[in-house]
């Protein structure tokens, strides 16, 4: 119960605290997303203190999206392909 | 199927215990959750490729992001994931109707949710920041359009799983009204709320995103 209350406390003020560094840079305030994606994870969905097949599962996801995510950021990024849009 | 009721307890032919059906389910319930992470996947990519091929048009077309009601939604779904929370902890500890309390206060806050996104969505389609050609907004730098076609789709698919996820604790909560929950067995409501969590993980990305990127 009270470990609910201060994950949320955590999260409110996590999230209040990137809309004050909102602006400043993007790393920033997705490193933040990245902090309260954990504490939902791990404390509201439990990952924190269950099975280690539950943790494998979902963070193949997560380093897969990560992966592609990267991987496109890194192709479109370091050449000059995007052209003027035509709408 | 059998004509008998299927409560929580029920032992299905394949397995031998309550306790072996529930951890399967768990580890189904992850597998489901990761591979709904991986439909979000593709347009989080698309949005990376565009706003790095266009970084001065989606600065500029963030600029008329309701940033306050995308913000007053972040606090709304992180409290939903609390008491979501508290409704599993409710039912731990035998408590029926603090579980379906908190599932109804969770279900206000999802509708919420909702309502506030279909009021952000009407404003934007009224000043003329729509989707693909029907984008008629003028002044923004060529490319802003795609800002907004992928607005749409993260959030408009995003908005289907907070409806999908009100459907599913109306409905846990109605088998919590009717006992279905026990303090030793209740893996349907885990599950359930597993779900609302994952609608919450992906808005706590779609905020910064979408919103606070400038």
């Amino acid at each position: 119960m009270k470990r609910y209350f201060l994950t949320w406390l955590a999260l409110v003020a996590l999230a209040t605290l990137s809309l004050f560094v909102s602006g400043t840079s993007i790393a920033l305030s997705l490193a933040i997303a990245a902090i309260k994606a954990a504490l939902v994870a791990a404390f509201f969905m439990h990952l924190w203190d269950s099975r280690p097949i539950h943790r494998i599962a979902f963070i193949a996801a997560v380093a897969f999206i990560v992966l592609l995510i990267l991987g496109v950021a890194g192709d479109v990024g370091t050449r000059d392909l995007a052209g003027p849009y035509v709408p | 199927m059998s004509h008998s009721v299927v409560t929580s307890t029920t032992v299905n032919s394949q397995y031998d215990s309550i306790e072996r059906q529930h951890a399967t389910a768990r580890v189904g319930m992850w597998l489901f959750l990761s591979s709904e992470s991986l439909l979000f996947a593709g347009l989080l990519a698309l949005f990376t490729a565009y706003r790095i091929s266009y970084p001065i048009a989606f600065h500029a077309a963030a600029e008329h992001a309701n940033i306050m009601l995308g913000t007053i939604n972040t606090y709304v779904l992180l409290t939903s994931s609390l008491t979501v929370a508290l409704a599993l902890a409710a039912t731990e500890r035998g408590r029926r109707r603090a579980t379906v309390g908190w599932l109804l206060v969770s279900i206000a806050l999802g509708a919420t949710f909702d309502v506030l996104k279909i009021v952000e969505y009407a404003q934007h389609l009224h000043e003329g920041f729509a989707f693909g050609h029907y984008f008629t907004a003028t002044g923004l730098p060529q490319g802003a359009v795609l800002y907004f076609t992928l607005y749409y789709l993260l959030t408009g698919l995003h908005a289907l799983h907070v409806t999908a996820g009100i459907i599913v604790l109306a409905y846990l909560a109605v088998r919590a009204r009717h006992g279905a929950f026990t303090p030793e067995s209740h893996v349907v409501l885990e599950c359930g709320a597993l779900y609302w969590h994952l609608v919450d993980l992906v808005w706590i990305f779609l905020w910064p995103m979408l919103y606070l990127l400038r």
